[in-house]
């Protein structure tokens, strides 16, 4: 008998291609590529956390099927490499000196990255009947300059290993590694197909959600599924009857919200307050002190305020960003920030 | 009274002569409870006895270099560096350095020794010490002399624009060196790290009260002192925290002042602690009106700016309320903080005049409104400190771990997306949260991130 999962966002997690929400298109390409058993580079665009990955994922373990386990890997490129991997690439960067050519005894400069993560993966060769390996990148754009790497590499390693780059915005790309690859643009499940799985998970756990409901639902979890999920979840705890309020309650606490309710506090005035809630933040959430300002862009965006006031605001946010690039502390320049715009708020 | 009043510190008469006769403080290495006696006697033996192999195997590689041409040369071997150094760690005043003169005392050797009241630059520390560690003079053949122990202590101390280049320095003498090195230093320095990395590190920890007192109240007997109350005395461990070299000092002070009766006021005024002093320093320098005297209180302190321009962040709103002044006050101190980190990456010191009139007397001058406060203010600890990386405790990563086998997520995402909800999830009924730790398998340990 199959064990009960607790978390519904993994229970409902799909198992094949087909149990994706929505995007028909995209689906039927895929498994056309599948049928073909051939595919070049490919480069997945689309906002995040809308499913980017598990496509990818499903997608190769079905084109892969059987060899999936030994010719497939999914690789982070914005987390951080740990001292062990740091160390590993630094000690197979030099050619010994026994080898012949003219970088014997030299140093490769190869990033760490690539040389910690991509290329074991990519050198060895193809295990069982499979055409190729695979390998992902995902959030290939935080790599930034490091990309320069991949242009020879996607081609020399091209034909044991095809590469799926998984990325948010294909601006920050650069045009030769988008030249190498096919693009797919993944675009958020339509209202229709949303309304339908999330019916289906209600009739599943027995649960009443009225269609304003699952409006509101779609509304605030901005396309992604995984986020409805866990909102409906936590609904469903009080009762079996699912409350719009509840759904709006509980959405706050998520991240981005949280730094939207920050922008309230501050334009409110109260410093030591603000100065608080932001440190819980940070500290909970272990932001990157640029992303942390980067959702407080976002944020601002969506506020409705005067022009004139945006602008100042956006000045403020970008000078202190510039600041935390040479900083030591963040927390400094944090409180800078806040406490400019606590100021400010006495002007409004 | 004694009868003969000597002018020495009772700190230097009553150093132990011998390890025998001292308290020892407990010792820790890689976390692990150890005997730093028997650890150091070790040391110190298989140090010699290492010495010894590597001499003769050297003496036959040299005449072995001597017969052939420079190409076939051999090289001679070296005493592996853990075997050359040790590292001992710990608060001041608690016993490390009389350690190794007390060693030194017992193996009957002679320590060298280099403080940071030297300038340690890469020529000093050579001079001083590199010819001793790597050659043996003629006289110490002919007069059978002492062997030697070298001590660099307070390597912490290494620091700054003076004792540039002193750590290579010190890495290449623990390589060649010819004698036992023992280091002391007071916290953990990251620049240090090269040479954590080649040696042992033993943290040393304080004595224990009732052992501190039962060693104060010995020395009192031996000077014939009555007039210290036995409160007075616990009042002046208590201060000073397990430092013994402080307590004695203390205790010398007040008993020899020759002041009767009530001595506490006395004792609660002697304040050596560094701490105090940047209370005092930060509450007088919301106090200043002028530029020159918010320099003068910088210059004349010497508290690590390191940390003080933190202090005076995390203090900033006990002294000033309103928000246009906190606003400049932010400011001064946020161009500060990009000084300063500007100065540590292009080594340009020339900006360091900016960094102190910023973070001093800008931020004391954006007081404008706010009238100085008569009564007494709480200066608090900069409680917060933000890291530049991205980085998981162990108990997170292994949480990752356990949930990466049924569901694919990178840690990024999970501290930051998945882990919130899991927070409101658990946290909304006991049932949730036994469900979800059976499912993960999770420690009790583990269990604690969820709440």
């Amino acid at each position: 008998m199959e064990e009960e999962i607790p978390i519904w966002r993994i229970k409902y997690h799909p198992k094949n291609l087909d149990q994706i929400c929505g995007r028909k298109k995209v689906k039927e390409t895929l498994k056309h590529i599948i049928q073909q058993q051939n595919f070049p580079h490919m480069l997945f665009v689309g906002v995040k956390g809308i499913g980017k990955t598990l496509i990818t994922q499903l997608f190769s373990k079905e084109f892969l099927k059987k060899n999936y386990d030994a010719n497939f890997k999914l690789v982070y490129a914005n987390v951080p490499l740990s001292q062990e991997e740091r160390k590993k690439a630094r000690s197979e960067a030099y050619v010994s000196t026994s080898k012949i050519g003219s970088v014997a005894g030299r140093r490769i400069t190869t990033p760490a990255f690539i040389q910690a993560r991509v290329k074991p993966f990519v050198q060895l060769k193809v295990l069982g009947g499979a055409p190729f390996k695979i390998l992902i990148i995902k959030n290939f754009e935080a790599l930034g300059q490091n990309q320069q790497g991949f242009r020879r590499l996607m081609e020399i390693y091209g034909r044991n290993c095809r590469m799926i780059l998984i990325t948010t915005k294909i601006s920050s790309i650069i045009n030769p590694i988008v030249s190498r690859c096919q693009i797919v643009l993944i675009s958020p499940a339509k209202y229709n197909d949303f309304k339908e799985l999330i019916t289906q998970i209600a009739t599943q756990e027995s649960l009443e959600i009225s269609d304003g409901a699952i409006e509101v639902l779609y509304k605030i979890s901005e396309g992604k599924i995984s986020r409805a999920i866990d909102l409906l979840q936590l609904s469903s705890i009080s009762g079996k009857v699912i409350d719009m309020e509840e759904l709006y309650e509980y959405s706050q606490k998520f991240r981005n919200e949280l730094i939207r309710s920050l922008l309230m506090v501050a334009f409110k005035g109260d410093f030591p307050k603000v100065r608080e809630l932001a440190r819980k933040i940070l500290s909970n959430y272990k932001y990157d002190i640029h992303e942390f300002f980067k959702i407080m862009i976002d944020e601002l965006n969506k506020l409705p305020l005067s022009k004139f006031v945006r602008s100042k605001l956006m000045n403020f946010i970008a000078d202190s960003d510039f600041r935390a690039l040479d900083g030591r502390d963040n927390d400094i320049q944090v409180s800078a920030l806040l406490s400019k715009i606590c100021l400010f708020s006495e002007y409004m | 009274m004694s009868k003969v009043k000597t002018k020495i510190p009772w700190v230097e008469k009553y150093r132990p002569k011998s390890i025998k006769e001292m308290a020892l403080p407990t010792a820790r290495m890689r976390g692990q409870r150890v005997k730093l006696t028997e650890e150091l006697t070790n040391f110190i033996e298989s140090f010699f006895e290492e010495r010894r192999k590597v001499n003769k195997k050297n003496k036959q590689i040299r005449e072995f270099n001597r017969t052939v041409i420079d190409k076939e040369r051999k090289d001679e071997f070296k005493i592996p560096n853990e075997k050359a150094a040790v590292l001992l760690e710990g608060p001041p005043g608690i016993g490390k350095t009389s350690i190794v003169y007390a060693l030194a005392n017992d193996f009957n050797m002679e320590v060298i020794e280099t403080n940071a009241s030297d300038t340690r630059t890469k020529a000093t520390i050579e001079k001083r010490l590199k010819e001793t560690t790597k050659t043996r003079g003629i006289m110490d053949y002919i007069a059978q002399s002492k062997e030697k122990l070298i001590l660099i202590d307070e390597i912490d101390g290494i620091y700054g624009v003076q004792d540039r280049g002193a750590i290579p320095t010190v890495i290449e003498l623990i390589q060649n060196t010819q004698f036992p090195i023992i280091m002391c230093s007071n916290e953990y320095k990251t620049n240090l790290q090269p040479i954590y990395n080649k040696i042992r590190r033993y943290e040393v920890h304080p004595l224990p009260k009732n052992e501190v007192i039962k060693i104060a109240k010995n020395i009192l007997k031996k000077e014939n002192i009555t007039n210290l109350k036995e409160e007075d005395l616990e009042l002046i461990v208590d201060k000073n925290n397990g430092d013994l070299r402080g307590i004695i000092n203390d205790i010398q002070g007040i008993t020899q002042g020759n002041i009767e009766g009530d001595h506490k006021e006395l004792i609660l005024s002697l304040h050596r602690d560094n701490l105090e002093e940047i209370f005092s320093l930060i509450r007088d320098l919301f106090q200043v009106s002028s530029l020159r005297e918010a320099r003068n209180l910088t210059n004349k302190s010497d508290v690590d700016y390191n940390f003080l321009y933190k202090w005076i962040n995390e203090n900033l709103l006990t002294f000033i309320k309103s928000n246009r002044e906190l606003t400049d006050a932010f400011e001064s101190l946020s161009i500060a903080d990009e000084i300063f980190g500007r100065i540590r990456t292009t080594q340009y010191w020339g900006l360091l005049p900016y960094f102190f009139d910023l973070f001093a007397g800008g931020v004391a001058l954006s007081r404008r409104e706010t009238p100085v406060s008569k009564g007494f203010q709480r200066v608090v600890f900069p409680r917060y400190t933000s890291g530049t990386y991205f980085s998981l405790t162990n108990v997170e990563k292994e949480f990752v771990e356990k949930l990466k086998r049924k569901y694919e997520i990178s840690q990024i995402d999970f501290i930051q997306d998945f882990l919130p909800f899991l927070k409101i999830l658990c946290g909304a009924s006991r049932k949730q949260l036994k469900n979800v730790s059976d499912w993960l398998d999770l420690d009790p340990k583990e269990k604690k991130i969820l709440k």
